[in-house]
């Protein structure tokens, strides 16, 4: 569904709060972007003391060509590698925004080049904002979050 | 705020030379005295030392001159201008411009205690001033949008929360990238050349070309039409603590590439990066009712980038020549 929603890409809603000049940015860089990402999820309560597992999500020619869980175990290669809590992945999920995801460092470069990586935020940013949009199950509460 | 000239009078005649007096004057005044301090007066001031940057000593020293109290500050006037005499453009215009700030402030403040891990001692003054400077920068806008725009809330997040609709998508270029930079620092507190790119972002774009600019834009405002005089007189004094702040920053990067002029290459990756996004747009900005066009806000910004490159001797390579070229909006009749 992950993969499905990447290659859709933001809704026609979203397309159209945005100016074309933005978008157009956003093609160029997804018709180009050459990298792969590796999306932690850190804490997760269904293995406490394990090690984060990981959305693994491959660009090359505008698509995703490749999109699949990788556990704590597995081996993992990827050209940007981020991590995040746990809390934070549901409180994306439940609707907070992905640019302040990004500023407020809930999610985090944790390997990878950082000037690279952001040439294309605004292409990451609204991917992150689809990945949110794809339903999720959440099974452990977590308590309110604020900004840090 | 006597004087009435064009918002854009400055842009349009380049740069000048200031009398001893205006200098005494933006230098020694109080902060009701920074009321009748011309904002342009300000911007020309934080270039006049940076071919010959002030140590970290004398800027610090200078803070303790300049400091002033937020809580001084009354918005009385402010709030009536806002509701009674300016029109609803000029307040979604201007809103839409000092929102940007609203936040910059905060993530200025934020992220900056890291970079005193690798300092100098000296810098190290210099740089908990700064961090004290941004904090009540930070207050100076929560007090603005909560007595002059109307805004509630119970916290200075929840304030940031409520104005945060009117900030632009490509706000996380710059500043996101500040947030990642101060992670980066943190880890490793003593790279120099983390230090030298973080310190490109900060110091050089974020303080000395967006934040002038910005500053610029809604301060020339309010002087041409004479509203806001709080506003006017306590961003006008952030505009001098931030003149101390871009001569710091300036310094740093000098001594950074003097020591080792490889340095010169993570300035010009930063720029490479941030030049790359700034010609992007998510948003339609109406600077019009501000007194201002799009094109002369963006060449506004690249002024003040060529300024600051050209008094601290920082050359472009010829791909950063000609991104600056793509990006640099040709000013109508100038």
């Amino acid at each position: 569904m992950v993969r499905d929603a990447l290659t859709a890409g933001p809704s026609e809603q979203a397309r159209r709060d945005k100016l074309p000049m933005y978008w157009d940015f956003f093609d160029r860089i997804r018709s180009a972007y050459p990298a792969s990402w590796a999306l932690g999820c850190r804490n997760l309560p269904a293995a406490p003391g394990e090690g984060p597992a990981y959305l693994f999500v491959q660009w090359a020619g505008g698509v995703v060509t490749s999109c699949q869980v990788v556990g704590p175990d597995e081996p993992l290669d990827a050209t940007y590698v981020l991590g995040m809590d746990y809390p934070d992945w549901k409180a994306l999920h439940d609707g907070y925004d992905a640019q302040r995801t990004v500023m407020y460092r809930k999610i985090m470069l944790e390997d990878g080049d950082l000037l690279e990586f952001f040439k294309g935020i605004y292409f990451f940013v609204e991917c992150l904002a689809v990945i949110a949009a794809v339903p999720a199950r959440y099974p452990a509460p977590v308590q309110g979050l604020r900004a840090r | 705020m006597t004087q009435r000239k064009s918002p854009t009078a400055i842009l349009h005649e380049g740069p000048r030379a200031l009398s001893s007096d205006q200098v005494r004057e933006i230098e020694e005044s109080d902060l009701a005295g920074v009321l009748h301090v011309d904002i342009d007066d300000v911007i020309e001031y934080v270039h006049k030392d940076l071919k010959s940057l002030p140590g970290f000593t004398t800027l610090y020293r200078r803070y303790l001159k300049q400091r002033w109290d937020v809580y001084d500050l009354d918005f009385t006037q402010d709030k009536a201008d806002w509701d009674e005499k300016m029109t609803e453009d000029e307040r979604q215009s201007f809103i839409a411009v000092a929102s940007g700030f609203h936040h910059g402030e905060r993530q200025v403040e934020i992220e900056l205690p890291v970079f005193m891990i690798g300092a100098s001692e000296e810098e190290k003054l210099h740089i908990a001033a700064q961090i004290e400077d941004e904090a009540r920068h930070t207050v100076f806008f929560d007090r603005f949008y909560r007595e002059v725009v109307g805004l509630q809330g119970d916290d200075i997040m929840d304030i940031l929360d409520a104005s945060f609709p009117w900030v632009s998508e490509t706000f996380v270029g710059p500043f996101g990238l500040l947030a990642y930079q101060a992670d980066e620092v943190r880890r490793n507190p003593y790279d120099e050349r983390a230090r030298v790119r973080y310190g490109t972002n900060y110091f050089l774009w974020i303080e000395g070309v967006l934040a002038l600019s910005v500053m610029k834009v809604t301060l020339s405002y309010a002087r041409w039409r004479g509203f806001l005089p709080a506003y006017y007189t306590g961003f006008t004094a952030t505009c001098r603590d931030e003149s101390r702040h871009v001569q710091g920053g300036m310094r740093y990067l000098q001594q950074a590439v003097r020591k080792d002029p490889s340095m010169i290459g993570e300035i010009h990756n930063t720029l490479r990066t941030i030049l790359s996004l700034s010609g992007v747009n998510s948003r339609q900005i109406y600077y019009e009712p501000l007194g201002w066009t799009e094109d002369e806000v963006r060449m506004l910004f690249f002024q003040q980038l060529r300024r600051k490159l050209n008094d601290v001797g920082i050359d472009l390579t010829p791909d950063l020549e000609e991104l600056l070229r793509r990006v640099q909006p040709v000013l109508a009749g100038g």
